[in-house]
């Protein structure tokens, strides 16, 4: 629960960060784009039925942390900004968390021989 | 297995190898009342954007940011404003929340998934448009973020019982009987098929 409050946090930091520091247009519409992306994975994974979209952030992290190199043109500042976010983020979304029901097997029940929800 | 100290944990309607009834009340109530919040909020703006209140609250960025977002080219590409959409999507989004009983994940699976279709892409749609405010109109408007908030938090809550009513299927598949009835919600095969 509280690695994606963390999580969500981290996503509206990228989307409020080009109002608060100095980055190019290039920067802040990076920020702009995977900021909303990442709060809404961070949020649809606080559900422990759907809590492994929280993978979805576990890439979006590993973007950011090679971003600033494959995008170009990021001031130290930019760079920094979203390196620290990702390498939050990536961390964050490997937290499992508690998960306190069981769904029958969950998803991959769906394409197993002999689903948990069968037995 | 443990048991989970919930009520619903004994209860007889929990889908097999469930902890708790996804169909129950308690479950769907709450995600059908923000849908309800989000109807409203989503009324109010199509009521700016088809010109019949003149301003849009918006405490955070002003009026002017939220009425740039709301009369954008993007909110008139298709042949009804976009809010009106947003609109239509949480009216289907809360009735197809409450139709059905507390079993309806075995009894009703259409209209369970008709519900997991209803929320999945307004919360898709609701994201883009977010992405959209700064990057194409460098605005903000706070209906509107409200209103895709809503719409996300209601993606992963409603998933549960979608989840429930495909391993319904799988079973139904997997003992023979006719996939395409059990969707209709066929009797016979809700008494043969757990």
């Amino acid at each position: 629960m509280w690695a994606r409050f963390i999580n969500i946090g981290i996503g509206l930091w990228l989307m409020v960060s080009p109002a608060v520091l100095p980055l190019s247009e290039k920067a802040a519409e990076h920020q702009y784009l995977v900021g909303p992306v990442m709060v809404a994975f961070a949020i649809i994974a606080i559900s422990e039925a759907t809590r492994n979209v929280r993978y979805v952030n576990t890439l979006i992290g590993v973007w950011l942390l090679v971003a600033p190199w494959v995008l170009g043109d990021h001031s130290t500042l930019e760079t920094l900004n979203v390196m620290a976010a990702g390498v939050l983020i990536t961390g964050l979304s490997l937290v499992k968390g508690k998960i306190e029901n069981r769904f029958g097997g969950g998803w991959r029940s769906l394409l197993e021989e002999t689903p948990e929800h069968m037995q | 297995m443990a048991s989970i100290n919930s009520p619903s944990a004994v209860s007889t309607d929990d889908p097999p190898g469930w902890t708790y009834n996804p169909s129950a009340w308690s479950e769907r109530i709450p995600i059908a009342a923000a849908a309800v919040i989000g109807l409203g909020i989503a009324v109010y703006l199509s009521l700016f954007q088809l010109n019949v209140v003149g301003s849009v609250w918006d405490p955070f960025f002003g009026s002017a940011s939220s009425e740039k977002i709301l009369t954008s080219s993007l909110s008139r590409v298709l042949p009804i404003p976009d809010a009106a959409l947003g609109a239509i999507s949480y009216l289907l989004d809360a009735v197809s929340g409450v139709i059905g009983k507390t079993r309806r994940w075995k009894t009703m699976p259409w209209i369970v998934l008709v519900f997991g279709f209803a929320v999945g892409p307004l919360g898709v749609t609701s994201l883009f448009l977010v992405i959209a405010q700064p990057v194409f109109f460098q605005a903000w408007c706070s209906l509107c973020l409200a209103s895709a908030v809503i719409s996300t938090v209601m993606i992963g809550p409603a998933m549960d019982e979608v989840l429930a009513s495909l391993q319904y299927l799988q079973r139904v598949k997997r003992s023979g009987f006719s996939v395409w009835k059990a969707l209709w919600g066929d009797a016979e095969i809700n008494r043969q098929v757990a």
